[in-house]
């Protein structure tokens, strides 16, 4: 008993002194964070803000501007949390800065933040949020030091969307084109998924290391309701082996026509009114 | 700076340590009154008898073979036993506790019994004199579902054949 | 000139209009799909002769309560209430008026037609998507009236499959062993039954103790341990004609067997002197091979479907745990590597994972890993539960439990049970006595 005893003090103060001088390093890293998030929210800001391109070169010399204030404020924690809560109610208010708004800026960083991860997950990339940050950052690059290029760009978009017989490389592309074309809001985006979600029951029996993207092309009416839907790779569903991606598109025109009318935003009718949605059931399969 | 700080660190976690401590305690034995030691049964609840002072059966500690020294005396006995009723054979039946897989528990019968004919061996009685029966865990001793029950379970049974 | 203009405009309009929104669904809910299973239509004339023949007041309507019994518990599908249904089921046939099965909510919707055909049973079934208001699929079947239940079971498989990209694993059948009794003599025969429960069948008498059966998945041969004179031995068990014989001649316990891919050889352990090996035997040539060769316990041995390989259950490394060889035996691996005892290592019929039973810390496991050992998950835990077996679509698992006794050892029981491979739908499989070691046969219809 004696034995044990004196055995388990000395470990017990072995222990104490190791934790004692590891804990200050432990109580350091999460100030690490902070930084990254906000970067990412002036991303969508630029994104959901360019409807024309001369607009736009305005916006991202303001953007411009903001950011290289961040850049110098990086160090203490407290004043990124100020730059943050200015950058998310300037997503609401199209720019105006008006301050004191916390409460409404809380639920806004969860959405910007899963808007991300669907853009990670069509890269196909591992999910590293500093792969992310860079990727941003050229993003950013190109519009700033380019900015006439953004004409260019949405022409390029345009050529894109018709050309459907490249399938393997529009992972990628399709990201570009929901950066650079994507005119619904993040709230009309989110009312519209959030819709789809309700009305989309996935197969569960589907293999997980497939190609699960079913793509359909949809005409709309004002009200939300559909014209007509096309099913993109619309060979693949009678490929023999490809049994499960007939399942997948199956259920996804079912959730369509189960949602309808289709949330839609009041007005823009124009913009919206040829709508793709990509049904991609990896996130939920994968758990 | 510096060191007030590893100091509350020091104090923060002392205090944590001594909320954690346990000390190493004999409560197995001493809670199921003295029947269980090192995980193996030594109480003589369910023990039979071959003859006067010859128990039928040695018992083992959880997924072990091992003959312990008590077992070993009995083994010892029944050697004896046997070399002075030489026209008895016997079936050695090992069984094990139901806290384990049914195929395993087959094949740990099995060895278990074994390991006993093996030292009745070594005391000179022939193999053509012992053969092995393995139930694994089919049938239990005792049906309860509590340590003491289990041990009891766990067990090599010498039973005559003739 | 003026076309050059035209043409310039033409291509300067489209910068200025809208590129094409896309929006990413990456999200849906799991929830059951609603599938309506309307009674099969049958005429009069067809019900009187069925019911004379299987004393069944309405076959098309008890084969509709197959489908769907089978679709509820698979976890996948939800059959809708039948009071809610607004079309008689011989129109609903023809041409069901999809307005109405939308009202209800149905995804889904499966129709059929019962008839009394030349002494046989002929089912006609059609599955109907209600949203694109279309026929999906149609299909009839002509057997003997006793067969009822499997067609029913048939159509389901065929709706699985259609709805959700697998086959399905409705036309099976389990076998396990049914037990009673007190825990320190409990009486244990070997029972067959369909997969939901009915159609359940002793197949011993109780006499003797049997283990641990298995199907064979090309013929109607069942393998098993049997304590007949109290000797453990591997039998054979023609289910048709009821023969039994002994495996091989061996000088010991031979146990824990399963046969091989192809129906040709039996793998089973034998004991001796203390340690377990694995061994072979060709059913046709009564050859006998020697596949491991250690001093330890090697048990529970089971192929990969493809043949090539065997993981089985070893203590070579001083504990339980999972092992992968080649089918000769050699290159054996370690796969199992976590805190715990791991056992009864069951292949895939898909090829994709093992599954197996854990002990850590004095609770039961049921997991699944992939065959490299990496990728370990817990389905589900209990008090004691062991022994899962694979569906033939390497999508379910059946295992069984038993509870804790108290120290009389009263309360004991042991039932099956069954769990999808995502952890979710974990449900009792009904048996008429307490049950365990089941096994899943392949499906009856090829």
């Amino acid at each position: 008993m004696n034995r044990s005893l004196i055995i388990s003090s000395g470990l017990h103060v072995a222990l104490i002194i190791l934790t004692a001088l590891s804990l200050p390093f432990l109580a350091k890293k999460p100030i690490d964070l902070p930084p990254i998030i906000s970067v990412e929210l002036i991303q969508i800001t630029e994104k959901t803000n360019i409807p024309f391109a001369p607009k736009a070169k305005k916006i991202i010399e303001k953007v411009k501007e903001k950011e290289k204030q961040l850049v110098s404020e990086q160090a203490p924690p407290k004043k990124i949390e100020k730059t943050k809560t200015k950058t998310v109610v300037s997503l609401d208010q199209n720019n105006e800065t008006i301050d004191n708004q916390t409460p409404e800026a809380v639920p806004l960083p969860e959405k910007t933040v899963k808007q991300i991860k669907t853009k990670e997950e069509k890269k196909q990339n591992p999910e590293k949020v500093d792969e992310e940050v860079k990727q941003v950052s050229e993003f950013e690059k190109k519009e700033l030091f380019d900015p006439n290029s953004i004409a260019a760009l949405i022409d390029k978009s345009k050529q894109d969307t018709t050309d459907l017989k490249t399938p393997k490389n529009l992972v990628s592309q399709d990201q570009e084109k929901n950066i650079e074309n994507s005119n619904l809001s993040l709230s009309e985006e989110d009312a519209l998924k959030a819709q789809i979600f309700g009305c989309w029951s996935i197969p569960l029996g589907l293999p997980y290391d497939e190609n699960l993207l079913v793509r359909i092309k949809l005409k709309l009416k004002p009200d939300g309701s559909v014209i007509d839907s096309e099913i993109l790779d619309h060979a693949r569903m009678n490929k023999p082996g490809q049994g499960f991606y007939k399942v997948l598109a199956e259920s996804a025109l079912r959730a369509i026509k189960l949602c309808q009318p289709l949330r839609v935003p009041s007005t823009g009718y124009e913009r919206w009114k040829d709508l793709q949605l990509n049904f991609d059931a990896r996130e939920m399969l994968e758990g | 700076m510096k060191l007030s700080k590893i100091f509350k660190n020091t104090i923060l976690v002392l205090i944590a340590c001594l909320a954690l401590t346990a000390c190493a305690t004999k409560k197995t034995a001493t809670s199921l009154g003295g029947q269980i030691q090192g995980d193996v049964y030594t109480g003589t609840d369910s023990v039979e008898y071959l003859a006067d002072g010859v128990p039928d059966r040695v018992f083992f500690a959880t997924n072990e073979s091992i003959l312990t020294t008590a077992s070993r005396e009995t083994l010892r006995k029944q050697a004896a036993w046997l070399r002075k009723n030489s026209d008895v054979n016997v079936v050695l039946e090992g069984h094990a506790d139901e806290r384990g897989t049914r195929e395993y528990n087959l094949a740990l019968g099995e060895r278990r019994a074994n390991a006993a004919k093996d030292y009745l061996m070594t005391y000179g009685i022939s193999s053509d004199r012992i053969s092995v029966l393995s139930y694994g865990k089919e049938r239990p001793v005792d049906s309860g579902s509590n340590p003491l029950a289990w041990s009891k379970n766990r067990r090599s049974v010498t039973v005559k054949a003739n | 000139m003026k076309k050059f203009f035209i043409l310039i405009i033409l291509f300067l309009l489209p910068v200025n209009s809208y590129a094409l929104i896309e929006v990413d669904i990456t999200r849906g809910n799991l929830n059951p799909l609603p599938v309506a299973v309307s009674p099969l239509s049958i005429d009069e004339n067809s019900k009187k002769q069925f019911k004379d023949i299987l004393d069944k007041e309405d076959v098309g309507a008890e084969i509709s309560n197959v489908v769907e019994n089978n679709l509820r518990t698979s976890g996948l599908f939800n059959p809708l209430n039948k009071d809610a249904f607004l079309q008689a089921p011989d129109i609903a046939n023809l041409k069901p008026r999809f307005e109405d099965w939308n009202l209800i909510k149905a995804q889904a919707l499966i129709t059929g037609k019962v008839n009394f055909e030349d002494g046989k049973l002929r089912v006609e079934f059609r599955l109907w998507d209600v949203l694109a208001a279309k026929e999906m699929m149609a299909l009839a079947f002509t057997t003997v009236p006793t067969n009822w239940r499997r067609v029913g079971h048939i159509i389901s498989d065929k709706v699985y499959e259609r709805l959700t990209g697998e086959k399905g694993y409705f036309d099976t059948r389990i076998i396990y062993v049914a037990e009673e009794g007190p825990k320190v003599k409990r009486i244990k025969k070997l029972a067959i039954m369909d997969q939901d429960g009915e159609n359940n069948k002793f197949l011993t008498l109780g006499n003797e103790l049997v283990l641990t059966p298995r199907f064979n998945p090309t013929s109607q041969m069942v393998t098993y341990l049997s304590y007949f004179k109290n000797l453990p031995r591997v039998y054979l068990l023609d289910i048709e004609t009821g023969t039994q014989e002994v495996v091989g001649d061996f000088p010991g316990m031979t146990f824990a067997p399963r046969f091989s891919p192809d129906g040709k050889k039996i793998i089973m352990s034998f004991a001796k002197d203390g340690k377990s090996d694995i061994y072979t035997m060709d059913l046709e040539n009564r050859i006998v091979e020697k596949i491991t060769n250690h001093p330890s316990i090697d048990t529970s041995p089971s192929y990969s479907p493809d043949g090539k390989y065997i993981a089985f259950n070893s203590d070579r490394s001083g504990y339980q745990q999972i092992y992968v060889m080649e089918s000769d035996g050699s290159n054996v691996k370690r796969i199992s590597f976590g805190n715990g005892l791991y056992g009864t290592p069951v292949w895939s019929p898909r090829g994709d994972l093992i599954a197996f039973t854990k002990l850590h810390q004095g609770q039961f496991y049921i997991g699944v890993m992939r065959t490299d050992g990496s990728g370990e998950r817990l389905l589900t835990e209990n008090y004691y539960q062991e022994a899962p077996s694979w569906s033939p679509n390497g999508r379910v698992l059946i295992f069984y439990r038993e509870t804790k006794s108290d120290d009389d050892g009263e309360g004991f029981s042991a039932k099956l049970w069954s769990i999808d491979l995502t952890g979710y739908n974990e449900r009792q499989v009904k048996t008429p006595t307490d049950a365990s070691d089941p096994s899943w046969s392949s499906l009856l219809s090829n």
